[in-house]
């Protein structure tokens, strides 16, 4: 039995130091004085931050990155809950195929999802912006539209019918009872549909031009094309600053147990 | 009753989900000002038939009207009812008094009206003052005179009840029947009450509707229901009855012999002709108890329980086993014992004969 | 007269519907059709051909990417399974609160970009990286490992990236699992390790049969980490539908892309076929 204990204490360990560890160097990283990686850091600084900020290429991606996903997270969060709306009450096999295709971004791979998009976007003559706008909406959309289904799904019916009942048609009925009480699972999905744009590599990498570039796709030309310069370790910290504020709005708003739940 | 008196009227309606038929041919008419009860176990197609009413399900087939219009294809926020449902389905984001107001809100009344609306409303289920709070603030039954206030303030053509009183522990139940029943009297507010408790359909009600199947077997007022129930089915369902099998052996204008495992019984109302198998239905409280040399049905008795007001037992007849409910104050009530061997008999009028299926 | 009532609903999922539809599934279709054309070089695509396909078939350095990434995949989802599902078991087990934390710790990470991740296994793996530095520090090493740029680097910034999907998806199926079934299993005289062999494990199998699923659909299209840490010699499938594109061999490209994604349902369909998760629907509490 210990032997047992000790292999499962081996693996969470190694579960926490795997998914931890390149995080935390990171961020260490960033803030470090020196003009090249030395781990740890002999001391503390902001020059990196300071640097991200004056390079227009790092800072324009922020902004772009920004941008992007505040819109793409809005468009999927329309979308999603529009199709939760429809769906959440709906049985049969049109309803199974429906959900089936809302949520297939969820597991499709996303590369393949940017190369199709481009050819057409090719044909088509589509320029930068929306053209990812409409990609991170399209990945975005089975996450605002899972959170809202299952907030729909934990909302009593009669509530709806009750309100129909008092004289309320379908639409007050939509506004005045179902988005009051299911806001914080639509604002949840929003902000895991921002999270996600934000983050997004596989269709970003072929959807982004010269001078439209999201923050990752810089990260990812910097390692690829001028090593590893300290400035992308500021960039990282960036975003996993952003993010912890973003998990801490959720927790505040739909509490722990619904972001774990949600995902 | 002329036509302008019925508030409700379905009309052949029929529902059928896939290829489960829920409600089959149901027609029927509520008076103004009445208490309608659906009774039936679950999945009869009461709440099918209230959700019917209410325009929340389209029926597959014939016509729902209220108070002479056909409201068919009426959506439900334009047809005059509300309804108080078994979870009570308070707005929990509104207050009391905006939920109470949700009503008067949709049909346009101004603000001050409202909340003169609202607070009479609330005075009516002696909830005055509760106006600022919100649901998860009040007990079980003050969310269910919310509920009820929400429902009437408005005024409706009908009240829709499904299963109000379900959540309510035993006491609360009864006191709300009493105090349900009052202020649909007082209000002369005509409702629908879909229930499996028989006690409640009997008790709460001007006309009880008993469903099986997706069909209505018999309606009635309470008393008919129970004493006269035209099936097997609703004799079995509202209370318990004995059924005896036998064969109609002499009959008369005042009714008929039958002959019940080698022993005859005299029944009043039989339609069946000489020769006939019938089966008798006999309330357990109809049955009467003599000593081994009284007149009547000889048995045994196999178990006596105890509960309370009144005391059970169970016995072993030449028919079959044979139940008899008496008052504990009922004089030798208590005396009899496993074993003692005892004659049952019933009155002519006691008893409801059916033709056997 | 229901079609009517029902109308406004229709104009919800209208949105989404043609969005879905415009921009993933005709998309998909398009990317098809030009699978089934030859390279060139001035079109998007020349004339009707199945050439991408059958260089696919017949190039034997195609086939070797596609052994490795295969075996990349297997491997990351041993691993991923073996560590991951005493962690999932372990979180299930701990109170609601402690649990919420535990997979909150797991989910963080997740939320960062990959190209993230990525840059901290290389910060750690380099040639001037955090172990190298230190293992030269102690005199251990004469020069720096190469340790970057390597398979294992692949399979390790991978199930970086993929352990806590494997190990939330089983974690909530234990953690929503009715202890009643394995106290019933104990009141039958199970000890804790046949409880867990005949009873837990098997329930827990839609846990596993998604953590796997999940997974492995995301190794194969994982290209940044691939890149980073795997450089030019550990490249996988996904590695060359990227080169294509960027040397503008859009039906190559294409045909690449569907190849994967016929990997994906094959072994999509053989994860399914041997976890088999169908067979315990309903033992959710």
């Amino acid at each position: 039995m210990s032997v047992a204990r000790l292999a499962r204490a081996a693996a969470i360990t190694v579960a926490y130091v795997l998914i931890v560890a390149p995080i935390a160097v990171v961020v260490v990283t960033a803030f470090s004085p020196t003009d090249f990686f030395v781990f740890p850091p002999p001391g503390l600084s902001l020059r990196w931050f300071v640097e991200f900020f004056r390079l227009d290429n790092m800072r324009g991606a922020f902004l772009f990155s920004l941008e992007v996903a505040l819109i793409a997270a809005t468009v999927a969060s329309v979308l999603g809950t529009a199709g939760a709306l429809f769906l959440a009450r709906r049985r049969g096999a049109f309803a199974t195929v429906l959900q089936g295709l809302f949520l297939a971004p969820l597991v499709f791979p996303t590369i393949i999802l940017g190369l199709a998009l481009l050819l057409l976007y090719k044909s088509v003559g589509m320029p930068v912006l929306p053209g990812l706008l409409f990609a991170h909406a399209v990945v975005g959309m089975p996450y605002s539209f899972r959170t809202t289904l299952a907030g729909l799904q934990g909302l009593d019916p009669a509530l709806e019918e009750a309100g129909q009942s008092l004289g309320a048609g379908p639409l007050r009925t939509l506004a005045l009872i179902t988005l009051p009480l299911i806001w914080p699972s639509v604002l949840s999905g929003w902000l895991f549909a921002f999270i996600v744009s934000f983050g997004e590599l596989n269709t970003a990498l072929f959807l982004t031009g010269p001078g439209q570039t999201t923050l990752p796709i810089e990260i990812f030309s910097y390692l690829q094309f001028q090593g590893s310069q300290l400035v992308i370790a500021a960039a990282s910290a960036l975003q996993v600053g952003l993010i912890i504020l973003m998990v801490a709005g959720i927790e505040r708003i739909v509490g722990i147990a619904r972001i774990v739940r949600a995902r | 009753m002329t036509g302008d008196d019925i508030d409700v009227r379905l009309a052949g309606v029929t529902k059928t989900f896939g290829a489960v038929a829920a409600v089959r041919d149901v027609s029927l008419e509520i008076p103004r000002g009445s208490i309608f009860s659906l009774l039936g176990p679950s999945g009869c197609g009461k709440t099918t038939t209230l959700r019917l009413i209410a325009g929340f399900e389209q029926p597959t087939q014939g016509q729902v009207y209220i108070r002479g219009r056909d409201v068919t294809d009426v959506p439900p926020y334009r047809r005059d009812f509300s309804i108080v449902f078994q979870s009570y389905a308070l707005f929990p984001h509104l207050t009391v008094a905006e939920n109470v107001g949700f009503g008067p809100r949709m049909r346009g009344v101004g603000r001050a009206v409202r909340g003169r609306e609202v607070a009479e409303a609330l005075a009516l289920v002696k909830l005055a003052g509760y106006e600022a709070r919100y649901p998860r603030e009040l007990s079980g039954g003050q969310q269910q005179r919310v509920a009820l206030a929400r429902a009437i303030v408005v005024r409706p053509a009908v009240l829709l009840l499904d299963e109000p009183l379900g959540a309510l522990d035993k006491m609360l139940r009864e006191e709300m029947q009493v105090e349900l029943r009052q202020l649909q009297q007082r209000l002369g507010i005509t409702a629908v009450f879909v229930t499996h408790d028989q006690e409640e359909a009997l008790t709460l009600s001007d006309h009880v509707a008993v469903m099986r199947d997706g069909r209505i077997e018999q309606v009635g007022a309470p008393r008919a229901i129970y004493e006269r129930p035209d099936t097997e089915f609703v004799a079995g369902f509202l209370g318990a009855s004995n059924f005896f099998d036998g064969v109609v052996v002499a009959r008369d204008t005042a009714g008929a012999e039958i002959e019940v495992a080698g022993w005859r019984v005299r029944m009043a109302d039989v339609t069946a002709a000489v020769g006939a198998q019938v089966r008798i239905a006999v309330r357990p409280e109809r049955m009467r108890l003599g000593g081994p040399d009284a007149p009547g049905q000889p048995a045994t008795v196999r178990e006596i329980v105890y509960r309370g007001s009144t005391i059970h037992y169970y016995l072993d007849g030449a028919a079959g086993p044979i139940l008899v409910h008496r008052q504990n104050a009922e004089p030798g009530a208590a005396e009899l014992r496993p074993g003692d061997r005892v004659r049952c008999r019933w009155a002519p009028e006691s008893g409801v004969v059916f033709a056997p299926k | 007269m229901t079609g009517r009532r029902e109308l406004w609903r229709w104009g919800l999922v209208a949105p989404p519907l043609v969005i879905s539809v415009a921009l993933f599934v005709g998309p998909l279709a398009y990317l098809f059709y030009v699978s089934l054309h030859e390279v060139s070089p001035s079109e998007l695509y020349g004339s009707w051909s199945l050439a991408s396909y059958a260089a696919i078939a017949a190039d034997p350095f195609y086939l070797l990417i596609i052994r490795r990434t295969l075996v990349t995949a297997l491997a990351v989802l041993a691993l991923a399974l073996v560590i991951g599902y005493p962690v999932a078991y372990w979180i299930a087990k701990l109170p609601a609160r402690a649990r919420s934390l535990a997979l909150l710790a797991l989910l963080f990470p997740l939320m960062v970009s990959n190209v993230v991740r990525a840059y901290g296994w290389a910060a750690i793996l380099g040639r001037r990286g955090v172990i190298n530095t230190a293992l030269g520090g102690l005199g251990l090493t004469d020069g720096p490992l190469g340790l970057l740029y390597s398979p294992e680097a692949v399979v390790l910034g991978l199930l970086t990236i993929l352990l806590p999907y494997m190990v939330i998806s089983i974690a909530n199926v234990l953690a929503s699992l009715d202890p009643r079934y394995a106290e019933a299993a104990q009141a039958l005289g199970a000890g804790p390790i046949r409880t867990f062999i005949h009873v837990t494990l098997p329930l827990s199998a839609p846990g596993v049969a998604s953590g796997l699923l999940l997974v492995f659909l995301l190794t194969l299209s994982a290209y940044v980490t691939i890149a980073v840490l795997g450089g030019p010699q550990s490249k996988l499938l996904v590695s060359l539908v990227y080169d294509s594109v960027v040397s503008f061999h859009w039906p190559q490209a294409a045909a690449l892309a569907f190849t994967l994604l016929a990997i994906a349902l094959a072994v999509s369909g053989a994860i399914m076929a041997v976890v088999r998760p169908g067979r315990v629907q309903g033992g959710r509490r």
